[in-house]
């Protein structure tokens, strides 16, 4: 199961504290892999899924009864998610003109593929334009309908197909390298 | 028409991101305390009525608008809201000595911070926080038990700076061991350190 009964947004909605404890629990694990996936740190990730799902509580008013919640809760961990991006990249600029050689002794070498299958994964995913990131994670780990990712991401249909299909190409060459 | 392709190489990297962490109780609690701060400090629409009664060009058409309101529920439901209108008109006539503060109206640097407070303790029984924020009160700020077995957990409102607390637990003072310590005259033995951000 991974949408939650459309009923327990709207007790939320009206104030229920435990249909909310019902939908942190229900959707934490979803929201922790998805933040996880797209800031690449479990600090930042618990972060902003801890401050997405505060703003779901100060949104909900805004909470249309007909509309369905899974695109909406995204909507808001995706924002945070951004937000969280803008600050680590603020914050990483910051770094290599204060202490250089250290983030030069961290840089990855583009060909020095590690043993791991997934952290290859995590590599290619992390060198992607955040809106590519987003989309393929989205698509094909969220499984989001491309209309729900849409609604998510405020982009049009073609635009979104056209983010997943690049991820996905570049992550072909990379991954198609380290089979062989 | 770009194809949506997922060939074996896309699943498999799909795959490899799609482990599900577990729930972790410790967030969830921080979550809704931080979630029943919110509610603590949220303006009642009592409150937010009193606040538009203080900006004046908004306080006689509020009151215009609300007294009509009042006087067509009153009409339809046949008297059953006189309770409403009565407490209505108090507000009303409160109108200038209302304590009552709206969050926005205050400046950050003394605005109250919502600060989530965790302590282990499985034996304990009751524990509640005293500190400089709540007068050393060991009534106002009770600790609640996460879950059965869990850690104890309370949100209180602190002022941006440094506070000193310190834990009843079953009835005796214990230092808070996540928190530095500090000796303090007033309180007369170690006391725990809060340092609140502004917000």
């Amino acid at each position: 199961m991974t949408e939650i009964d459309p009923a327990i947004p709207l007790r939320a909605r009206s104030g229920d504290e435990k249909a909310f404890i019902e939908i942190v629990e229900f959707y934490y694990p979803r929201c922790l892999r998805f933040a996880r996936n797209m800031l690449g740190s479990e600090q930042d990730a618990e972060e902003a899924v801890q401050d997405a799902f505060t703003r779901v509580y100060d949104s909900f008013p805004r909470f249309r009864e007909d509309a369905r919640f899974d695109p909406w809760l995204f909507r808001i961990l995706a924002n945070r998610c951004r937000t969280s991006m803008a600050r680590i990249r603020r914050h990483r600029a910051m770094i290599e003109y204060g202490d250089l050689p250290i983030m030069a002794a961290a840089a990855v070498p583009e060909e020095d593929f590690g043993a791991d299958w997934a952290e290859e994964v995590r590599v290619v995913l992390e060198s992607l334009p955040a809106e590519q990131r987003e989309a393929f994670l989205l698509r094909h780990v969220e499984d989001l309908s491309y209309e729900d990712i849409a609604a998510v991401t405020g982009a049009g249909l073609s635009a979104l197909r056209m983010r997943v299909k690049r991820a996905c190409d570049a992550l072909r060459i990379r991954l198609d390298k380290v089979e062989r | 028409m770009i194809v949506d392709e997922r060939d074996e190489l896309i699943e498999r990297a799909a795959r490899s991101l799609a482990g599900l962490p577990p729930v972790n109780p410790v967030a969830v609690m921080h979550i809704m305390s931080a979630v029943r701060a919110r509610r603590a400090q949220r303006p009642s629409l009592v409150a937010q009525f009193a606040g538009w009664m203080r900006v004046p060009s908004l306080s006689m058409a509020s009151a215009s608008m609300l007294a009509a309101a009042t006087l067509v529920i009153g009409f339809v439901s046949g008297g059953a809201f006189n309770g409403a209108a009565s407490s209505v008109a108090r507000v009303t006539g409160a109108r200038g000595a209302m304590p009552l503060v709206q969050v926005a109206d205050v400046p950050a640097e003394s605005r109250a911070v919502a600060v989530p407070m965790v302590f282990d303790a499985a034996s304990a029984h009751t524990v509640s926080i005293v500190g400089d924020f709540n007068g050393w009160d060991p009534t106002t700020t009770p600790m609640q038990r996460f879950g059965a077995d869990g850690p104890w957990t309370a949100t209180v409102l602190a002022k941006p700076g440094r506070h000193l607390y310190a834990l009843m637990v079953d009835g005796v003072l214990t230092v808070d061991p996540r928190a530095p310590k500090a000796n303090d005259k007033d309180y007369g033995g170690d006391a725990s350190v809060l340092m609140v951000t502004k917000p």
